[in-house]
């Protein structure tokens, strides 16, 4: 008895704090969209509103035929889905190669994915810079999805062949009996059979395009090629920082996201936690 | 992984099953196999590893950019003795050092503690990961307008909230002064960021056998005995790598301090990365912005040593599987 009303009240306190937490974190959040919701005049009024009072969508029209926010909402599209196809593509091919097909020194090429996610971005920005401007690439789509790929594959070549490692051999030589060349057995026999890595390779090369500023900012600075982070970075004029008109959108590339994330959020916390934690 | 196999069923579990190949198949299968890598190793290697290496021959010249693309001139070392003996260049080192210590210090205590009341949380710890998980999917650009705006001088709420509650009574410009701007820099970066560790520590958390906690309590160790002597130690491994990932981050900010001070108040918030950055695109100087970004990496990786080492974690070999 004594034990059950031990654990009665550390579920009690488990579940205070966890509203304390859960309050925290959302609070920030009810502002950022709470804000977006109010009239020009109520987003300088001191103190503010604690609910949008009259509920105003002149923000978002402004966002959008104003400042024009659906280039840069195309244009992040635009990026992220194409990092994330070739991301899909190449690592999934990667990661059947180095897990599954006799590659000598794929041990080598394992750790040296490990190192390369250690270095910053500042460090090779310099030199992309040059080269894309070499090139002719800045204010390009090209510009970006192909860092994207590059920075995303390490992590997706671990996740999937940590996936493919696992599946049965036998399926395979049975495809290869029966002629099937390799592609194929990949595409038919091994990939439907991963499709949990499939997903978090895919939810974390999106989330991390999508979110993506320092290369955005330097490659692609021009409006017509601008993502969103870099759009809302460089909304408005010197002296004013248009609050509605950045809120407005940041709701409107916040949603897309945030439903993405939690609908894959076993996928996402796997992904977190592969790497960190062993078994 | 439950998805049944449907060609042979009952031989699903000899997944190590070695293969036996005769060496012609063997070789056509290794040539498919660096077919297959090739795409991805070749992007990579162009798009990291060249840039990574050619970055350091940057930094040893000085660069001009005419109409027929980039010149260089060999200065040497130049470029770091020129950075290593200018004040904010030192500042600028100082304050990302002890930006990201603190930070990431206050993120693990906190990530724990959330992690340690989510892991007795029966009911709603599915929500709470999904709470968990908002901050950590938002744009640092949004995130870093939203707090400018919470923190804004005039008609910030911050202000709004704390003179409501009487603990200020006249509004506070956070982020008009030093060292109430990176303090109030780092509170947004520790809302960002500690649902991240605390994911990844709940994680650790739920491997450890419950048997261990059962012994413990029948040998009488009371609560802070079990985490100390229980918790902690198993725990170790997970917090390594949480902290390591921590710190790769936090020592390359850019984001946050581009858009929520920009750098400012005068230099006060001004990360290595942003040094950096401005060096090479606003004063167009690659060589030395080059050297700051080699000598931000070259810190990077020798932190991540110290704490591979502090946390004596295992990485590598067995990691490999």
């Amino acid at each position: 008895m004594n034990v059950r009303r031990r654990t009665q009240r550390v579920q009690m306190m488990a579940t205070l704090w966890s509203i304390v937490i859960a309050l925290f974190m959302l609070a920030p959040l009810y502002w950022l969209i709470a804000t977006s919701l109010k009239s020009p005049a109520a987003i300088g009024a001191f103190p503010p509103q604690a609910v949008p009072n009259p509920v105003s969508l002149h923000n978002y029209a402004r966002a959008f035929a104003y400042y024009h926010f659906q280039i840069y909402m195309r244009n992040s599209v635009i990026v992220s889905v194409g990092a994330t196809i070739l991301v899909l593509a190449f690592g999934s091919m990667a990661g059947y190669s180095l897990g599954r097909l006799p590659v000598r020194g794929k041990h080598g090429i394992m750790v040296a994915l490990l190192m390369i996610s250690v270095f910053p971005e500042i460090a090779v920005i310099s030199p992309l810079f040059m080269l894309m401007r070499t090139l002719g690439w800045l204010n390009s789509y090209q510009a970006l999805i192909i860092p994207y790929t590059a920075f995303n594959l390490p992590f997706a070549i671990w996740i999937l062949r940590n996936y493919f490692l696992v599946i049965p051999r036998e399926m395979e030589e049975v495809a290869r009996i029966d002629g099937a060349s390799a592609l194929r057995t990949l595409v038919q026999i091994i990939l439907p059979q991963a499709t949990p890595g499939l997903f978090t390779a895919g939810v974390f090369t999106f989330t991390a395009a999508w979110t993506e500023f320092l290369m955005a900012l330097t490659f692609n600075s021009s409006p017509a090629f601008r993502t969103i982070p870099v759009g809302i970075a460089l909304f408005g004029a010197q002296f004013v920082v248009p609050y509605g008109t950045i809120f407005a959108a940041s709701t409107v590339a916040v949603v897309p996201i945030a439903i993405l994330v939690l609908v894959f959020r076993r996928s996402v916390v796997s992904g977190l936690t592969q790497g960190a934690v062993k078994g | 992984m439950g998805t049944p196999n449907p060609l042979e069923p009952e031989l699903t579990n000899h997944a190590s099953r070695p293969e036996k190949k005769s060496p012609g198949i063997r070789r056509r299968l290794a040539r498919q196999g660096w077919a297959f890598a090739l795409p991805a190793l070749t992007i990579i290697a162009a798009i990291t590893i060249f840039p990574i290496l050619y970055s350091i021959i940057v930094s040893l010249n000085h660069i001009t950019f005419t109409s027929q693309g980039y010149h260089f001139h060999w200065v040497g070392l130049h470029n770091y003795s020129v950075i290593f003996s200018n004040p904010l260049y030192r500042y600028s080192l100082f304050f990302t050092v002890i930006y990201t210590v603190v930070t990431v210090f206050i993120e693990l205590v906190a990530g724990l503690l959330i992690a340690l009341v989510l892991d007795k949380l029966i009911a709603g710890r599915g929500l709470m990961l999904a709470v968990l998980l908002l901050p950590w999917s938002l744009i640092t650009v949004i995130s870093a307008e939203m707090w400018n705006y919470i923190y804004n001088g005039v008609y910030g709420v911050l202000n709004a909230l704390l003179i409501g509650i009487g603990i200020l009574h006249t509004p506070v410009v956070w982020l008009g002064r030093p060292l109430i701007a990176i303090v109030s820099m780092m509170f947004a970066d520790i809302w960002k960021t500690t649902p991240f560790v605390a994911i990844i520590l709940l994680a650790g958390l739920q491997m450890i056998p419950h048997e261990l906690y059962e012994a413990a309590e029948i040998d009488g160790a009371n609560g802070s005995a079990r985490f100390w002597r229980i918790t902690f130690p198993l725990l170790r491994p997970t917090i390594a790598l949480s902290v390591l990932f921590r710190v790769l981050q936090a020592f390359g900010i850019f984001d946050l301090p581009f858009v929520l001070t920009q750098g400012g108040p005068g230099h006060a918030t001004e990360s290595l990365a942003l040094l950096g950055w401005q060096v090479m695109f606003q004063d167009l100087n690659m060589g030395r912005g080059a050297a700051i970004a080699a000598s931000t990496t070259l810190i990077v990786l020798f932190a991540s040593l110290l704490v591979l080492r502090a946390f004596r974690a295992q990485v590598g070999e067995e990691d490999l599987g």
